[in-house]
C-alpha cells in the first residue's frame, strides 16, 4: 500500500508492453532498441506467464484515439476514513488522488524521470540548491494559473507538522525558509543537507501541487487540481465519479467520465467485469487469471514492476546479528519454488537486492539459488547444530500471499535443519509499535523506488521504517558519499558498490519483484503498462484508456 | 387490553436496559482490541507524531469513561456523534443511506420469502408424504446446508453470468442515488437472502401443521362437515402459524443484522459491511451506533412476535386477563 515511486533515468524499453500486446504503438517502435535487448530476457517470462489473446489491431499510430465514452473501473481497497486529498497521510485515496493531481516531476511508464509540471529542472554543483521552472500557461481545474506560488504553497502545506502529510519524510532536508519564488514560474529549493536526489521527492505522487490557500476538501468540493480528471462526487470506500479535464497539458484524456468503483471482495471485484458493470478492473488476483483467459471479449494487462514483498532480519540481536546466520537463511530460499506457491508464478526473481530498475543495480552478480548444504555449513560455524528455533511473523498486511510465502520458507528452512514457526499477526495491528520493526524475523512489503531513496525508508536509525536495524561503517561511507554526487555515472557506481554490501551481508532476503494484472473489456484499448506496478497495471491511467 | 399495555411497557422497559447493557459491553470490547482509530487508520504510515496528532484531532486522549458517557450522554439526545475514520461526517449522514440500502434488502428478502415459504409450507403438511413433500424436504434441507456465500455465487452463475442475464451480478448502488430508483440492484441479494430464511420457516411450519392436522379441534371441524379450506384457513393455519411467527421473527432479525457476506459478495453497500469497516477503524461511535440499532431491532421484533402470538391466539389472550 506505500505506493512511493522512485527511478532515475533508465529506459527499460517498455518491458511489460512488448511482453503483453502485440499491437505495436508509436512510442514502442522510437524505443525499439533498447527494447530489443531487454525482449531476449523476457521471452521464457512471457510464454510462461501465458499472454492474453490480443487481437492484433491495426497500427493505430494514424488515426487518433476516439474520443467519448465512459470508463467504470473496479478496484480494491478505499476505507470511509479515506480523504481527497493529496497531501493526506492516508495511502489509500492515492489511488483517486494522482487523477486529480499531478507532482512537478514524475515517473513514466518505463521509470524514466519526467517532467510533469515542471519545465525544467538542475541542481547545483554541490546538490543544495535545486531550482525548477514551471511550464508555461499551465492552469488549475477551476481555470486559475499554475504559478510559483503555488508551489510555494503546496511545499509549505507538506512541510506543516499539522497536515501530517505523506510526502513530509522525503522533504526531511527541506525547511519551510528554503523555498523561494525566484519569479512567477520558478521556485528553488535550497536544502539544509547536500542531497543529489532530491528530484526524487519532487517527483513523488504525494508532493502535488495545490492551489494557493487549498485546504482538505469536502468531499469532492474544493478537490482542485491540475490532473487529468476533476472528482464529480465522493463516496469513500464506495465509488467516486471524474468528468475529463479538457485542458489536461498531458496525454488525453479521450473518455467523458471515469467512475471508480470500490469493493472489498475480489470475487464480487470479478463479477462486475464478468457482467459488464464495470469496463476495467485493477489488480487481477493470480487465481482468476485462467478465469479472464477464458471469457471471450476480456483481455489481460500484464506489468512487470518493481514492488517486492522481503523476509525482514533484525541485525542487531540473536541469531541475525551473526552475518553468517543471515547469509544462511538468504541461501535456505528456493526462489522459483517460492513464487510459483506463494505467488502463482506472478512475479520475477530477486536477488536480495532492492531497486532493479536503478541504473546503478549491479546486473553482474550471481543470481542467489538454494543451496542448503552451504547454508548448513553457515549455520555450524554460527554455532547451531540443527537446533536454531526462530518464529516469523507474517500478515496480510504486507500482501495477500505473504502468510503463504512465510509457510513455504518454513517448509524450505527444514532442510537446513532450522525450525520455523509461522505467526500470522492480524493485519489490523501487524504496522503497530511493538510489532513490526521489533519483531527478529518478519516480512514487509515496498512499492518501486531507486536505491538511495528506499535506503532513507529503511536503512537508518532515524528512517520511518527501521525494519532490519541495519548497521554497517563501510556502506555507510559509500552511502554519504553517493547522495551529494551530482555526477551520474559515478554516483550509480557507488549505488553498485553499496548493493554489493547488501548483496553480501543485508539483512533482507528478497525473492521477487512483483508483477501486476489488470483484466478489461476488449471495449477498451490504449492501456499502457507500468512499471509501478501496485494495485494497478497501469498506475491508474485512465487518460490514455479510449473505447473502441 | 390494559394487561396487553402492561405486558409490552415492561417489555419495552427491559429492552432498554438491554441496549444499555450492550452498548457498554461494546464499548469495553472495542477498547480492548488492540490499537485504536488513529493507528488503524494510518497503518503502515503510522509515526508516533502523526498518530499523536490524529489522536489529538480525533479526541482519543479522553478517559475511557469520558469517552463513554460523552457519548452516552449523545445519544440520550438523539445525536450519534460524529465518525472518528471519515472526519467531519456525522454518523448519522454515513449511516442513513447504509440504513435505508438494509431495510430496502430486508423488505425485498421478506417479500420473496415469507409468502412463498408459508405457501410451500403449509401444503407440505397438507399433503406430507406426499411427491410434493419429499422434494420440498430435500429442497429446503439442500438450501439450509449451502453457505449463503456459495447460494449467491450459485445464483449470480445461473442468473447474470453464465446462464441468463437476467439481473447485474454486483449491486453497483450509485450513493448519489435512492436505492429505490435502483431496484435492479435489490433482487439477486434479495433473492439469495430469502432463499437462505426459506427452509426454516417451511420446515417449521410443515412440523407445525402436521401437528395440528391431528388435533382435537381440527377433527371436530371436519366431522362437523366443513369444507377441507375452511378447516385450513379458520382453524389449522392460525394455529400452526404461532411458533413460526416467532421463527419469522429471528430470521428478519438475522437479516436485519446486515448479512455481511452477501453484502460482500454482491457490493452492496449496506449496515453488516459498514460495521466490519468501523471495527477495522475502531470507529467507536460508528460500531456503538449500528450494535445499538440492531439490538434494538432485535428487542422490537421479538416483542412485536410475542404480541401477535398473544393476539392469534384465543388460549394466550384469555390467560392474559
Amino acid at each position: 500500500m506505500s505506493d512511493q515511486q522512485g527511478r532515475s533515468s533508465f529506459d527499460l524499453g517498455g518491458l511489460g508492453e512488448i511482453a503483453n500486446s502485440k499491437r505495436v504503438s508509436r512510442r514502442q517502435v522510437l524505443q525499439g532498441a533498447a527494447a530489443v535487448g531487454a525482449l531476449g530476457a523476457l521471452g521464457p517470462f512471457a510464454s510462461a506467464c501465458g499472454g492474453d489473446e490480443a487481437t492484433t489491431s491495426a497500427s493505430p499510430s494514424a488515426a487518433a484515439p476516439k474520443q467519448g465514452g465512459h470508463i467504470r473501473t473496479a478496484v480494491t481497497g478505499g476505507d470511509t476514513a479515506d480523504i481527497l486529498d493529496i497531501h493526506a497521510t492516508y495511502i489509500d485515496s492515492g489511488s483517486k488522488t494522482i487523477l486529480v493531481w499531478d507532482a512537478l516531476l514524475g515517473w513514466d511508464h518505463e521509470a524514466k524521470l519526467q517532467m510533469k509540471l515542471a519545465e525544467s529542472y538542475e541542481a547545483n554543483a554541490d546538490a543544495t540548491a535545486h531550482t525548477v521552472r514551471l511550464k508555461p500557461d499551465l492552469t488549475f481545474h477551476d481555470g486559475s494559473p499554475v504559478t510559483a506560488d503555488a508551489v510555494v504553497y503546496s511545499f509549505q502545506r507538506i512541510l506543516d507538522p499539522k497536515t501530517a502529510a505523506l510526502g513530509a519524510e522525503s522533504l526531511a532536508s527541506l525547511k519551510p525558509s528554503g523555498i523561494k519564488k525566484v519569479d512567477d514560474l520558478t521556485v528553488t529549493f535550497t536544502l539544509e543537507q547536500p542531497d543529489a536526489i532530491f528530484f526524487e521527492a519532487l517527483a513523488y505522487y504525494a508532493n502535488g501541487i495545490v492551489p494557493v490557500g487549498f485546504t482538505t476538501p469536502d468531499g469532492a468540493k474544493g478537490a482542485i487540481g491540475t490532473g487529468p480528471w476533476k472528482p464529480i462526487s465522493y463516496d469513500p470506500g464506495q465509488q467516486t465519479e471524474f468528468e475529463a479535464n479538457r485542458d489536461y497539458w498531458g496525454v488525453g484524456p479521450y473518455a467523458d467520465k471515469v467512475t471508480m468503483i470500490e469493493f472489498i471482495d475480489p470475487t464480487a471485484k470479478l463479477n462486475a467485469l464478468l457482467g459488464g458493470t464495470v469496463d476495467h478492473l485493477a489488480d487481477l488476483d493470480t487465481a482468476q487469471v485462467t478465469v479472464v483467459e477464458s471469457t471471450t471479449g476480456l483481455k489481460l494487462l500484464e506489468a512487470k514492476g518493481g514492488s517486492w514483498d522481503p523476509f525482514t532480519m533484525l541485525c542487531d540481536k540473536k541469531p541475525f546479528d551473526d552475518v553468517r546466520v543471515r547469509q544462511a537463511f538468504r541461501l535456505i530460499v528456493d526462489r522459483p519454488q517460492m513464487i510459483e506457491q506463494a505467488k502463482g508464478g506472478f512475479s520475477w526473481v530477486g536477488n536480495d537486492m532492492w531497486a532493479p530498475y536503478d541504473p546503478g543495480y549491479p546486473q553482474d552478480l550471481p543470481q542467489r539459488v538454494q543451496d542448503l548444504e552451504q547454508a548448513k555449513s553457515l549455520l555450524k560455524q554460527a554455532g547451531y547444530d540443527n537446533d536454531l528455533n526462530i518464529v516469523l511473523y507474517c500478515s496480510t498486511a504486507t500482501g495477500a500471499s505473504d502468510p503463504e510465502a512465510a509457510q513455504v520458507f518454513a517448509e524450505q528452512a527444514k532442510g537446513a535443519g532450522v525450525t520455523v514457526k509461522v505467526n500470522k499477526v492480524d493485519p489490523d495491528v501487524y504496522w503497530d509499535t511493538g510489532n513490526y520493526g521489533s519483531y527478529p524475523f518478519a516480512m514487509s512489503m515496498w512499492g518501486t523506488r531507486n536505491y538511495l531513496a528506499q535506503c532513507r525508508q529503511t536503512q537508518f536509525p532515524t528512517s520511518p521504517y527501521y525494519e532490519t536495524r541495519w548497521k554497517d561503517d563501510e556502506w555507510d561511507k559509500i552511502y554519504q558519499e553517493a547522495v551529494v554526487t551530482v555526477d551520474e555515472a559515478k554516483r550509480n557506481e557507488l549505488i553498485g558498490e553499496c548493493q554489493k554490501i547488501d548483496y553480501e551481508r543485508g539483512g533482507h532476503i528478497i525473492y521477487q519483484f512483483g508483477v501486476v494484472l489488470d483484466a478489461y473489456s476488449d471495449k477498451l484499448a490504449g492501456l499502457p503498462p507500468d512499471t509501478f506496478g501496485s494495485g494497478s497495471a497501469t498506475r491508474q491511467s485512465y487518460n490514455e484508456f479510449y473505447f473502441v | 387490553m390494559p394487561s396487553l399495555l402492561k405486558l409490552i411497557l415492561r417489555r419495552v422497559a427491559l429492552g432498554l436496559l438491554t441496549l444499555l447493557l450492550v452498548s457498554a459491553l461494546v464499548f469495553a470490547a472495542t477498547q480492548a482490541l488492540p490499537g485504536d482509530t488513529a493507528t488503524a487508520i494510518l497503518g503502515k504510515s503510522a509515526t508516533p507524531e502523526r498518530v499523536e496528532v490524529l489522536r489529538d484531532r480525533l479526541g482519543l486522549d479522553q478517559s475511557l469513561t469520558a469517552q463513554y458517557f460523552t457519548w452516552l450522554g449523545g445519544i440520550v439526545r438523539g445525536d450519534p456523534g460524529d465518525s472518528l475514520a471519515a472526519t467531519g461526517q456525522s454518523v448519522g449522514q454515513l449511516l442513513g443511506p447504509r440504513v435505508v440500502n438494509s431495510a430496502a434488502l430486508l423488505v425485498a428478502a421478506a417479500l420473496i420469502s415469507i409468502p412463498l415459504s408459508i405457501l410451500v409450507g403449509s401444503l407440505s403438511g397438507r399433503f406430507r408424504d406426499g411427491l410434493f413433500d419429499s422434494s420440498v424436504s430435500m429442497g429446503s434441507l439442500a438450501l439450509a446446508a449451502l453457505p449463503e456465500f456459495v447460494l449467491g455465487i450459485l445464483l449470480i452463475m445461473l442468473l447474470s453470468v453464465q446462464a441468463l442475464h437476467v439481473f447485474p451480478a454486483v449491486s453497483r448502488v450509485n450513493p448519489q442515488l435512492s436505492i429505490w430508483s435502483q431496484m435492479n440492484n435489490l433482487w439477486l441479494p434479495a433473492l439469495t437472502l430469502g432463499l437462505a430464511c426459506f427452509p426454516y420457516i417451511v420446515r417449521m411450519l410443515r412440523g407445525s401443521m402436521i401437528e395440528v392436522f391431528e388435533s382435537d379441534y381440527v377433527q371436530m371441524a371436519r366431522l362437523k362437515g366443513m369444507r377441507e379450506r375452511i378447516v385450513l384457513q379458520r382453524h389449522a393455519l392460525p394455529n400452526a402459524i404461532i411458533p413460526v411467527i416467532q421463527v419469522i421473527a429471528l430470521n428478519l432479525a438475522w437479516l436485519a443484522g446486515g448479512v455481511v457476506v452477501v453484502e460482500y459478495l454482491f457490493n452492496y453497500p449496506g449496515i453488516g459491511s459498514a460495521l466490519v469497516g468501523a471495527v477495522s477503524n475502531r470507529d467507536v461511535p460508528m460500531i456503538q451506533a449500528i450494535v445499538l440499532l440492531i439490538a434494538a431491532l432485535y428487542v422490537v421484533l421479538n416483542l412485536t412476535a410475542d404480541i401477535l402470538t398473544i393476539l392469534i391466539s384465543p388460549r394466550l389472550r384469555t390467560g392474559l386477563q
